[in-house]
């Protein structure tokens, strides 16, 4: 009975501490997006001194569902974050594992492997947007050099999304190498020593016994990174404009364009809470991973 | 023999990542100190090398300005979400509170969240308080866009410090705050280092949130005015990336020097298991 008081009296005070910064989340972060969708199914409108809400409608969505520049924008964010998620994941597993053979200077390794990370992305696709200038770029010198006449790679729809996810996979799978690498260092020695005694082959560890065990380590990061790309701005706002023409512009731009360009506010709000939306479904699909996160070292 | 030959090509490996991390890197570094007659030179070494760029950062666009309006928000917003992080993350990490997994649940979902879903009602809601254009909106928004994550590795950090502590100095008669600056703070430090620099990089790249709040070219942070810098049609790529350069050193620096603690926050708590 005592302690039941005494937790209860511990509890209050935790929640105290805690309420502060929840607070400043919940009116900063969790009350715009309940705002955002309460916007997105209102009628909008762009007034002197604000803006004003009115009705529930379906309008905003239905301009949305109507719209083919939406439908590009869902289907080249989901496209573009499927395919540089998975060439991160791989190449990012890849010099992990180099990383994890690699006796002298590793510590230098880790080092210039943190650079990109810290490096601004609007700064990164400027680097980007210098190196692919179709006239002169350092690209376009070097394949001339290989006597491949110069190409101007952001002038295509396909080239440019490449390009632009070049300079992601550049940037993000250091990231992914160190997450990873974090998780091959906490491998158990044993269960591998254990196979190469019974005569497993350094391929077959790998695929059999490793890559299994790593897969909490490998779902972490593939979350983060899918999550991160999902909200796709800085890039291709700086170094494609979301061209040629609206073929790279990815959810995040095109929401942007309509907000702030545009100022419409309700399919702009729409489009935020789609976005949103998505995200939430792929958090749902990760719940495990989550719980997971949350669960381990329970005190 | 053969193990001899493995050896090697982890290094040829090894080279060929490390290449392809630090050449771009290095072609910034390079391109800044080509002059305007150079800038579209493509020659692996700059020409003329010439410091004419960063002078231009400061003297013709307004970098000095933006790089000290980084500095402030950034310094503000780390030492905001450390002071609140902080006891969030006590309170999360070693109190009995209920519900505890299914607010830091959340709390981790909504670290991850794409910003665009609130940039708007924070455009507007800044708006109708008269915070747009200014420091403490941003550093508002920015505390509550980072609490999330830091509270997630100061919570990790705080779990894995001994009960017995606090029990003693609760015994010893300190009241809980107390408790908490004296005796757990101390044990908790690498993970209040670790916190505040994930804080304060994501704070100095953040570029979405600071676009639409802080457009006005006084209360611009760096990347806001890198992006901005320039006209329609041409690029001054020089003075980018010798604005770029010293945008990337403190940074740089900061990181390197901690690097310990930078790679157990990539990893908070995240790959045991």
């Amino acid at each position: 009975m005592a302690a039941n008081t005494l937790e209860r009296r511990a509890a209050r005070r935790g929640w105290v501490f805690a309420s502060p910064a929840l607070l400043v989340v919940g009116a900063v972060m969790i009350f715009p997006v309940i705002f955002s969708v309460v916007m997105s199914l209102s009628n909008v409108s762009v007034t002197g001194n604000g803006i004003g809400l009115s009705g529930i409608t379906g309008a905003n969505y239905s301009v949305l569902v109507h719209a083919p520049r939406f439908w590009h924008a869902v289907e080249f964010t989901v496209v573009y974050t499927a395919c540089t998620v998975t060439v991160e994941t791989v190449l990012g597993t890849m010099i992990a594992l180099v990383l994890e053979r690699l006796q002298a200077g590793r510590g230098w390794m880790m080092a210039l492997m943190l650079l990109p990370w810290t490096l601004i992305t609007v700064v990164s696709a400027e680097l980007w947007g210098y190196i692919y200038n179709g006239v002169y770029g350092v690209l376009d010198a070097i394949t001339q050099a290989f006597g491949v006449p110069g190409v101007n790679v952001l002038g295509t729809p396909v080239s440019a999304a490449v390009a632009m996810g070049v300079a992601d996979i550049w940037k993000t799978t250091p990231f992914v190498a160190i997450m990873v690498l974090a998780g091959l260092v906490m491998l158990p020695d044993d269960v591998t020593e254990a196979a190469r005694v019974d005569g497993a082959g350094a391929w077959t560890i790998f695929w059999r016994i490793r890559l299994p065990l790593l897969r909490p380590a490998l779902a972490v990061a593939v979350m983060f990174r899918i999550l991160q790309a999902f909200g796709l701005f800085d890039l291709p706002y700086v170094l494609t404009q979301g061209g040629p023409g609206t073929s790279t512009e990815s959810l995040a731009l095109l929401g942007y364009r309509v907000l702030f360009n545009d100022l419409d506010f309700g399919p702009g709000a729409a489009i935020a809470a789609s976005t949103a939306l998505i995200v939430l479904v792929v958090c749902l699909a990760f719940l495990k991973v989550f719980r997971a996160q949350v669960g381990e070292q329970k005190g | 023999m053969a193990r001899k030959r493995r050896l090697s090509w982890f290094h040829v490996a090894a080279v060929a990542i490390a290449l392809f991390i630090a050449l771009p890197l290095y072609w910034l570094i390079a391109s800044s100190f080509k002059g305007a007659g150079d800038i579209t030179s493509a020659a692996a070494f700059p020409p003329h090398p010439s410091g004419a760029n960063y002078v231009n950062a400061f003297s013709g666009y307004n970098f000095g300005t933006y790089l000290a309006n980084s500095a402030i928000v950034s310094v503000a917003t780390t030492a905001a979400v450390l002071c609140l992080g902080t006891l969030a993350g006590y309170a999360l990490g070693r109190m009995p509170l209920r519900g505890k997994t299914a607010v830091m649940t959340a709390l981790l979902m909504i670290s991850l969240f794409p910003t665009i879903a609130v940039v708007a009602p924070l455009y507007l809601l800044m708006r109708d308080i008269g915070w747009l254009n200014s420091y403490q909106g941003l550093i508002l928004a920015y505390t509550a866009l980072m609490l999330p994550f830091a509270i997630w590795i100061l919570r990790n950090y705080f779990l894995g410090i001994p009960k017995e502590m606090e029990e003693v100095a609760n015994l010893d008669g300190a009241s809980p705050l107390r408790t908490v600056v004296s005796v757990i703070l101390p044990q908790a430090l690498p993970g209040l280092f670790t916190a505040g620099i994930f804080t304060f990089v994501a704070s100095w790249t953040e570029f979405i949130v600071a676009l639409s709040l802080n457009s006005a070219d006084r209360y611009r942070t760096i990347p806001v005015g890198i992006a901005l810098f320039g006209g329609q049609f041409t690029t001054p790529y020089g003075t980018i990336f010798a604005a770029s350069a010293v945008a990337m050193l403190p940074i740089a620096i900061l990181v390197l020097v901690f690097r310990r603690a930078v790679v157990s926050g990539l990893t908070a708590g995240a790959v045991k298991g």
